[in-house]
Formats: structure tokens, C-alpha cells, sequence
């Protein structure tokens, strides 16, 4: 066991923080509710990387990516937030989700259309897998797709999908054989947004934006050749696809908590007490609840360097992802939370009468509500590590 | 950068595990805590034996020369076992005399198992700092089993040998944690040897190994109510079926590990000499005496009715996650010395 990372890696780090702090965008991001201009900003930001070779740290050499050991990727995140990069978000799926899966289960002729523009900031792909009456119980979706010699005919409904607005593709999910059990019978199809019979819907949230959409499919037709894997295997294909999100893809996340916490302790600093009478720091609840905050802010970063340490030497992720990913979500809650008991009724300041906030610490708060539901329930994954790490009976 | 253990740690850590298995079957530290001194005398021979008192210590002053990670090794494995005795005070006497120099004698008397070692935490330097001791310090556990105490001050340790004397009195009483006794060190005068070691990095030692045994407190407390959560069948399946018991367990599994990724951290941070070694350990302390406390208090509810009875063996991880909570400083002063530096003025 050791914390020093060697010469190579060090040198690894230099590398990159030199390049990032050269090349970080300048220019202030473009605000949520202005999503075209939001995806003309991070395409941009792809679009250096990759002339730079620094896209798709994750991704294989050969698929044109930098191929970066796990360590290194655990760097280049760190670093990456650290400057203030842009957070992934237009770009997560492609590079996270789509172009992982295409890896693993896509035809050559799928990889070599798709995963060039994908990793250059071409095109933007989003997530078709949640349905009404299908979220953590994933498999129970009910959208189907009719074979029409070389086509597939969709018709049904999906929901959460970020970014639907402005995407180019998404990995959709739906049932190709209705007889089967729930999780066969499932295919994993490439779907170009905007074809004829789609009708895509945002979402307004409880913070107030609309970032993502519920979409709707009146007998649209896709190309039969864009199922990716074999018809009716797509829960399996899906499956390879959501191991990819408890890699190390969270760890700017990290990061950013990490230094909203050192931003909610200089807070902390300047606003009054409770009592009205000194400062929010000098009351002992808040100061404790601080430090326990910073040292739980801490002990992730070790859970996921233990992670990261275990995945390096086994050569893959293990289900401690699950664990990392319950805590961290509760624990930017609590950071949340604490940031509005140390503002006290100054929280409830700065809203316009549409309910959106005017940014900052109470539209933090509000989205951070979304954290144990997206991307698995934090009760989907209690039960992953129940099951997966302890070994409990389903 | 690697905080999993390397092939020779694990080889450390399951020869440790093993002969604890063998001679702390909870049978025989139940027979051992209704003694006077609730000691295990031919266990102590033997760690003596496997040189677990000096793990830490460079060999040329009889030590193994390993370093605080594999010291951290061994007191998790004796809080997975509630393993009784002096193994704080004796450990950290080790590495103050191996630093000092100057006693060999006492040195290898303790290597050798002949010598056990109460440590009093004095952080306020209530007992003074000169060659004198005077006063009175509470709530120094295993004073009934140790030949000597180390003191650990605010700036100085101090060696106190407990040969029979007039200027030191000492009382001993039962603790919430059966396996141990507490007591009153009450000192007139009593003549102390400094030793050459620096006091806030001993307390460090201290505090960080402290976590590590409460570590282990949580991990047996988080296999035991797995294992139960397996087998105890009500309504016609095993209750780990239930959410509301997997889900606690997937609580505490969660809490354990980043009390783990904390302790590991924390060791290798004092090894490698990191200046913020001070802060991680502090968190490290935090975060394994509440894992520690929270897993205890769930392992009893887990078990039921059964829990709540002395013949369970949950009580007995309880209360020593109780008593670990108290060991060179709770939670508060923990969380108190962490944000002391945010309320300093600017």
C-alpha cells in the first residue's frame, strides 16, 4: 500500500495539468435554459481535446481514443476539475454510454460510422431507456418495435431522456419479441432523433429547467441494420452499458463537491449565526457538521482511490462502484442541505416567478434532489450492494 | 499509488487473523472477562512470540521493521476479535522507546511479552510536564494488567514504571466494555523519565490505531448481521430478503468501507511523512468509531430479540465500539480540532 504515485504517473500529471490550464474555455458556459448554444460551447471543448488527443481518455487506442490506464484516467479527472473544466453533460452519453456499448457489441461498420464523430464533438447522443411504467424496474418497458422487412417500427413512449432536445441519436430500448420474458426479447437499437413520427417533449423540472425531455414514437421507422448486438439480446448489450457508469466517469463530480465544500466553509465564514450573533461558523452544530462533511467528502476520494487501486490490479470494475456512487449522492444531499441551514431564510431568496432560481446555492440544492434517483435509485443501489457485494438473497 | 494491501500485507494480515481465530474464540474471551485482569496470558506469549508488539519497530532495536500500515493490520484484526489486553499502550511504548533509545532494557522485556503497557492520554497536560507528576488522570483502561504507563502529553511522554510506590496510587473499576477494567492514576510527586519522541506524533500513532480496531469492530458487526440476515428465517424466508435489513446492511457495508479507504489513508499518510497526516488522521478517527457505533447498535437490531441478550456476542462489539469511541479522543474533539481553523479569526 502507498499514497505517492510514481515518476511516470507524476509526469502523466504535469502533462495534463499544463495542457488543461492552457486550454480550458474561457468564455462563461452558456446558461442551461440556452441548450443549443450549451451544446455549440461543449462540442467546441470536444473538438479541442480531441485535436490535442486527449479525447476519450477512457477509450481504446484503437478505437481512436487515448487509451489511458486507470490511474491515469483518475488523474486526468482530478485535474480536469480541478482547473474547472466543463462538466460532461451533452457529451456523457456518447462517450460514457453509446460509444462504450458500440465497443463492445456494435458491428465494425456501426463502430467506424459512429464513434469518430462521437469522440470528435460531432454529434450528441442521449438515453432512450426509462419509461413511465419502467424505471427501476428497467426491463418492464413496454415500447415496442414491429420488424418491417429491413426496417423496425416503434412506436411508445420514454422519459428522462437529457438533452433529447438537442441530441442527434439515442440508444433506445425497446421490445422486439412481446412473447418472451421481460429481459429477453429486449433489443438495443441506434435511433436518429428527429425522424418522421417522433415528437420530442421537455420536462420541467423541480428546480425549474427543462434538461430533459419525455419522447414519443408513433410508428417510427429505423433501420433494422442499426440494432446493435443481436435482436432481442439488448438487455445484455444494455447491461455492458450501465458497468461503464460506475467506473471512474464520476470523479470530477468528486472534485466539484470537494471544492462546493470549501466554497460552503468560506460561506460559513461570512454569514451570521442562527442566533443572529456571530458568525454561522462559530455555532458548534454547523461546525461539526462541516468537519464531518469534510471528512466524508475525504473518504470518498479513498474509497474511490481503493477502487481504482483494486479495478488496476483485477483489471476491472468491481460492485464497490454501486457503494461509492450511494454515498456520494447522499453526501452532496447533506452538503446541500447544511448550505441552506447556514443560509437560513436567505435561501428562500432570488427565485423568479416561474420557480427557476437565479443560480447558485438553492438551485444547487434543488438538483442535487436528483441525485439518489438518476442513474439508479439510491434504494436500486442498496440493493446492488446487498446482493452483489454481501451476497444477501434477492 | 496503491491502498489495496500488497501479497505480503495479506500474508501479515491472515497469519494475524489466524492465530486470534485459534485462541479468541469468544467461548474463552468470555472466560477471560469475568477474571480480575481479563487477560490472555498465553496469547500474549505468542504475539510476543510473532513479533506483533514491534511490528512497527526498525530492527535494530528488536523490532520487525515494518511501518504504521502493518501496525494498522493488527489492530484491525484485534477489534474483529475484541482481543483483550494493553495492546494500545504496549504498542505505542514500543516505538517510544525503540525512538528514545535509552531503556533497551525495558524495550525488549516488552518485545519479549514480560512487560505490558498502560497509555494515559493527557492532551491537556493535566498530570504537568516536568519531572514530577502530580495530579490525578481518569479513565485509563487496562491500568490492572500493565507493569508500566506511558504518558502521553501535550509536548512530553513520560515513561512511568508501576513498580509498588508511595507517589502513585492507582483504582481500578469495571467499564461498559466487560473485556477491560478502567482506572484512576492518581499521581503525588511521582518521579517521571521523559522520553526522546515527539509527543503529537505518538498521539497520532495512537489515535490512528484507535480507528483502526474500531474498523474492526464495524467489520464484524457488518458480517455478523449478514451472516444472521442469511440464515434467521421469519415469514417463511431469510430476512435479508426484507429491504428494510438489506438495506441496513448495505448501510453499513458502505460506512465500513469508507472508514477503511479513511484508516488506510490515514497510515500511509503518518508513513510517508505527509503534513496533512494530522488532519487524516483525525477524519480517520471519526469515521471509524462511527461506523463503529452506528454497525454495533444496527448488528443489535438485526439480531432481534436475540440481540438484546447477554449470551449474543452483539453487546460485547458494542461496547467496545463504546469504549474505542473514548480512546485518544471522541468524535467532538475530533470534528472540534478539524474546524478549529475555519472559526480562527481572519
Amino acid at each position: 500500500m502507498e499514497l505517492r504515485f510514481t515518476p511516470e504517473e507524476e509526469a502523466f500529471r504535469e502533462e495534463a495539468r499544463a495542457w488543461l490550464e492552457a486550454h480550458v474555455p474561457r468564455g462563461p458556459r452558456p446558461a442551461a435554459y440556452d441548450l443549443r448554444a450549451r451544446r455549440e460551447y461543449d462540442m467546441a471543448w470536444q473538438r479541442t481535446m480531441f485535436e490535442a488527443g486527449w479525447a476519450g481518455i477512457n477509450w481504446p487506442r484503437e478505437y481512436g481514443g487515448r487509451g489511458a490506464s486507470l490511474m491515469e484516467q483518475l488523474i486526468w479527472y482530478e485535474e480536469y476539475a480541478r482547473v474547472g473544466a466543463p462538466e460532461a453533460s451533452t457529451t456523457f452519453v456518447g462517450l460514457k454510454h453509446a460509444g462504450p456499448t458500440l465497443m463492445a457489441c456494435g458491428t465494425a461498420e456501426q463502430q467506424a460510422r459512429h464513434l469518430p464523430p462521437i469522440l470528435r464533438g460531432d454529434v450528441v447522443w442521449c438515453q432512450g431507456f426509462s419509461e413511465p411504467n419502467a424505471g427501476s424496474d428497467l426491463a418492464a418497458l413496454q415500447t415496442r418495435a414491429v420488424i418491417d422487412g429491413e426496417e423496425l417500427i416503434v412506436s411508445g413512449q420514454k422519459i428522462w431522456t437529457s438533452f433529447g432536445q438537442i441530441a442527434d441519436y439515442q440508444e433506445l430500448l425497446v421490445r422486439t419479441d412481446p412473447e418472451a420474458e421481460k429481459h429477453k426479447g429486449i433489443s438495443w437499437v441506434i435511433c436518429p432523433m428527429g425522424l418522421p413520427g417522433m415528437d420530442v417533449r421537455p420536462i420541467k423540472t423541480l428546480a425549474g429547467n427543462t434538461d430533459f425531455c419525455e419522447v414519443f414514437y408513433d410508428n417510427v421507422r429505423v433501420p433494422l441494420a442499426n440494432v446493435v448486438g443481436r435482436l432481442h439480446d439488448g438487455w445484455r448489450v444494455a447491461m455492458a452499458t450501465l458497468s461503464f457508469e460506475r467506473g471512474t466517469a464520476f470523479i470530477p463530480d468528486q472534485v466539484r463537491l470537494a471544492r462546493r465544500l470549501d466554497e460552503v466553509i468560506a460561506l460559513a465564514r461570512e454569514k451570521p449565526g442562527p442566533s443572529g450573533r456571530g458568525r454561522a461558523i462559530d455555532d458548534d452544530e454547523l461546525a461539526r457538521r462541516l468537519a464531518l462533511a469534510q471528512a466524508e467528502v475525504h473518504a470518498m476520494r479513498a474509497m474511490t482511490y481503493r477502487s481504482v487501486s483494486g479495478a488496476s490490479r483485477r483489471g476491472m470494475p468491481g460492485a464497490e462502484g454501486s457503494m461509492i456512487r450511494l454515498f456520494f449522492s447522499e453526501l452532496v444531499q447533506r452538503i446541500d442541505q447544511l448550505t441552506l441551514d447556514i443560509l437560513g431564510s436567505e435561501s428562500l431568496e432570488g427565485f423568479d416567478r416561474e420557480g427557476v432560481p437565479a443560480s447558485g446555492w438553492a438551485e444547487r440544492y434543488l438538483i442535487g434532489l436528483s441525485q439518489t434517483i438518476g442513474g439508479g435509485t439510491k434504494e436500486i443501489q442498496r440493493n446492488i450492494v446487498g446482493e452483489r457485494m454481501l451476497g444477501l438473497p434477492r | 499509488m496503491d491502498l489495496m494491501p500488497s501479497a505480503e500485507q495479506e500474508a501479515i494480515r491472515s497469519a494475524i487473523r489466524r492465530v486470534l481465530g485459534d485462541r479468541v474464540p469468544t467461548t474463552r474471551l468470555r472466560e477471560a472477562m469475568v477474571q480480575d485482569t481479563p487477560a490472555m496470558p498465553e496469547l500474549w506469549q505468542e504475539a510476543a512470540r510473532l513479533g506483533w508488539f514491534g511490528l512497527h519497530v526498525p530492527p535494530e532495536a528488536g523490532g520487525s521493521g515494518y511501518g504504521t500500515a502493518e501496525a494498522m493490520l493488527l489492530f484491525v484484526e484485534l477489534g474483529r476479535t475484541l482481543a483483550p489486553g494493553p495492546w494500545l499502550g504496549t504498542v505505542l511504548a514500543a516505538d517510544a522507546l525503540a525512538a528514545d533509545g535509552l531503556d533497551r532494557g525495558s524495550l525488549d522485556r516488552l518485545l519479549a511479552g514480560t512487560l505490558a503497557v498502560a497509555v494515559a492520554d493527557d492532551p491537556e497536560g493535566v498530570l504537568g510536564e516536568t519531572e514530577r507528576l502530580e495530579g490525578v488522570i481518569d479513565g485509563v483502561a487496562d491500568l490492572d494488567a500493565a507493569d508500566a504507563v506511558l504518558v502521553v502529553g501535550p509536548r512530553r511522554v513520560g515513561w512511568l514504571l508501576r513498580e509498588p510506590r508511595l507517589e502513585i496510587a492507582v483504582r481500578v473499576r469495571p467499564c461498559m466494555d466487560p473485556t477491560r477494567r478502567l482506572g484512576t492514576l492518581r499521581c503525588s510527586g511521582a518521579v517521571v523519565r521523559a522520553l526522546a519522541v515527539d509527543a503529537p506524533r505518538l498521539r497520532r500513532l495512537g489515535t490512528l490505531l484507535a480507528a483502526a480496531e474500531a474498523l474492526g469492530v464495524a467489520e464484524r458487526a457488518l458480517e455478523a448481521s449478514v451472516e444472521y440476515a442469511k440464515i434467521r428465517e421469519q415469514f417463511g424466508r431469510p430476512i435479508g430478503t426484507f429491504q428494510a435489513i438489506k438495506h441496513r446492511c448495505s448501510d453499513m457495508a458502505t460506512r465500513t468501507e469508507a472508514a477503511r479507504a479513511a484508516v488506510i489513508w490515514a497510515a500511509l499518510a503518518i508513513d510517508e511523512g505527509l503534513v496533512e497526516a494530522a488532519e487524516w488522521v483525525c477524519m480517520a478517527k471519526i469515521l471509524a468509531t462511527k461506523a463503529a457505533l452506528e454497525n454495533t447498535h444496527d448488528n443489535v437490531q438485526n439480531h432481534g430479540g436475540m440481540g438484546y441478550t447477554w449470551e449474543s456476542d452483539a453487546h460485547l462489539f458494542l461496547k467496545r465500539a463504546r469504549f474505542l469511541e473514548h480512546a485518544f479522543g471522541g468524535r467532538m474533539v475530533h470534528l472540534d480540532a478539524l474546524a478549529a481553523p475555519w472559526r480562527a479569526d481572519s
